[in-house]
């Protein structure tokens, strides 16, 4: 099986949800391959932003690219609706001022249909997100 | 076009009109209580301010709690990742006055980041026979901290707003900062 980057809109994946949204800054900007372009919080936390992968996946890797995030949650679940999502991952990221935040998470039991984001906490009034890359494989495609 | 949300905390001694500000800004104008009723734990005020000649808005959810907290540890909780502060005196009270700098402090020790958009108002400028802290003082104050200075007259609704939209705007200033420093970051 080709391992790929599973988070981008090329490869089908999509932006369902997200709490905050400046029109100049959509959350489709996460996905889009391109970590210069961001969506930023909008003010008062926690924010999330839920990633649909509209198949089945693995996950082996997860890379998070950001700034300002603290406390970072990932819930995952494997319905084909955006329900009974369970807590899969919990990171408190260090900052380092004028620097991207380039999280790496190697995961565990990695299967999916959709990843939720949930920033808990920052270390200013807002945070961006730049990119989410999740490395792995495409299992099977939804069942109708 | 965004619109932004922000913790705004009150803060101000016991009794110099922190409850009445909050209402008359909630009610435009409407509601201005005379009789004096001790805030307990918190009240919300919700309410979104438009930020002229940008399209932009700022939802303040303002967090009005009880002045005589000043030393609690309940505040330290409910105050927590305050993004704006509305600071409150009585300008016929110079103790109100002089308290300012502790709940600064205070409101500034539970700020993320290093800048925190800020008011000072003296309000019941209505009981001018009585006034304690002359407009130059408080001003000078301010300034020297970096917060904006306003008087009102909750009473006679005098100039209630202006201090609600200088932080609506201050804070969507702060927002296009921190936007800029995200676009620099490659
Ligand atoms: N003359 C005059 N009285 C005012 C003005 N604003 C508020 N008051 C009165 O001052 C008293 C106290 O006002 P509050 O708004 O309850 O004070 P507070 O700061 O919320 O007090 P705590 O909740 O105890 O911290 C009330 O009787 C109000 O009617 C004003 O502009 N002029
Ligand atoms: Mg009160």
């Amino acid at each position: 099986m080709r391992k790929v980057d599973l988070c981008l809109s090329s490869e089908g994946a999509e932006v369902v949800l997200a709490t905050s949204s400046d029109e100049k800054h959509p959350p489709e900007n996460i996905i889009d391959g391109n970590p210069e372009t961001f969506w930023t919080t909008t003010g008062m936390f926690p924010q999330e932003f839920i990633v649909c992968f509209h198949r089945h996946v693995r996950i082996e890797k997860l890379v998070i690219q950001s700034y300002y995030v603290r406390t970072l949650r990932i819930e995952k679940s494997t319905s084909n609706e955006p329900v009974n999502f369970e807590l899969w991952i919990e990171r408190d990221l260090v900052h380092t001022e004028g620097q991207l935040q380039n999280e790496e998470i190697m995961a565990h039991d990695g299967y999916a249909t959709y990843l939720r984001f949930i920033i808990m906490s920052a270390f200013d009034h807002f945070a961006s997100v730049h990119s989410v890359s999740a490395e792995g494989i495409a299992v099977s495609n939804l069942s109708q | 076009m965004v619109k932004l949300a922000a913790k705004c905390i009150l803060a101000g001694d016991p009794t110099v009109g922190k409850t009445a500000l909050a209402q008359i800004f909630r009610s435009d104008g409407a509601h201005f209580q005379k009789s004096y009723t001790l805030t307990t734990g918190v009240d919300l005020v919700v309410k979104t301010v438009p930020v002229p000649d940008t399209g932009d808005s700022v939802e303040l959810f303002i967090f009005d709690s009880a002045g005589k907290e000043l030393f609690s540890e309940m505040l330290d909780k409910l105050w927590e990742s305050p993004n704006a502060l509305c600071l409150v005196y009585d300008v016929t009270s110079e103790q109100s006055f002089n308290n300012c700098s502790k709940w600064l402090e205070k409101v500034r020790s539970l700020a993320p980041g290093s800048s925190l958009p800020g008011v000072l108002v003296g309000n019941k400028t209505d009981l001018a026979g009585r006034r304690a802290v002359e407009s130059a003082q408080a001003r000078a104050w301010a300034l020297g901290q970096g917060l904006e200075c306003f008087e009102t007259s909750v009473k006679e609704m005098e100039n209630y707003e202006a201090p609600f939209h200088c932080l609506a705007k201050q804070f969507l200033h702060l927002y296009r900062e921190k936007v800029d420093a995200f676009h620099s970051l490659l």
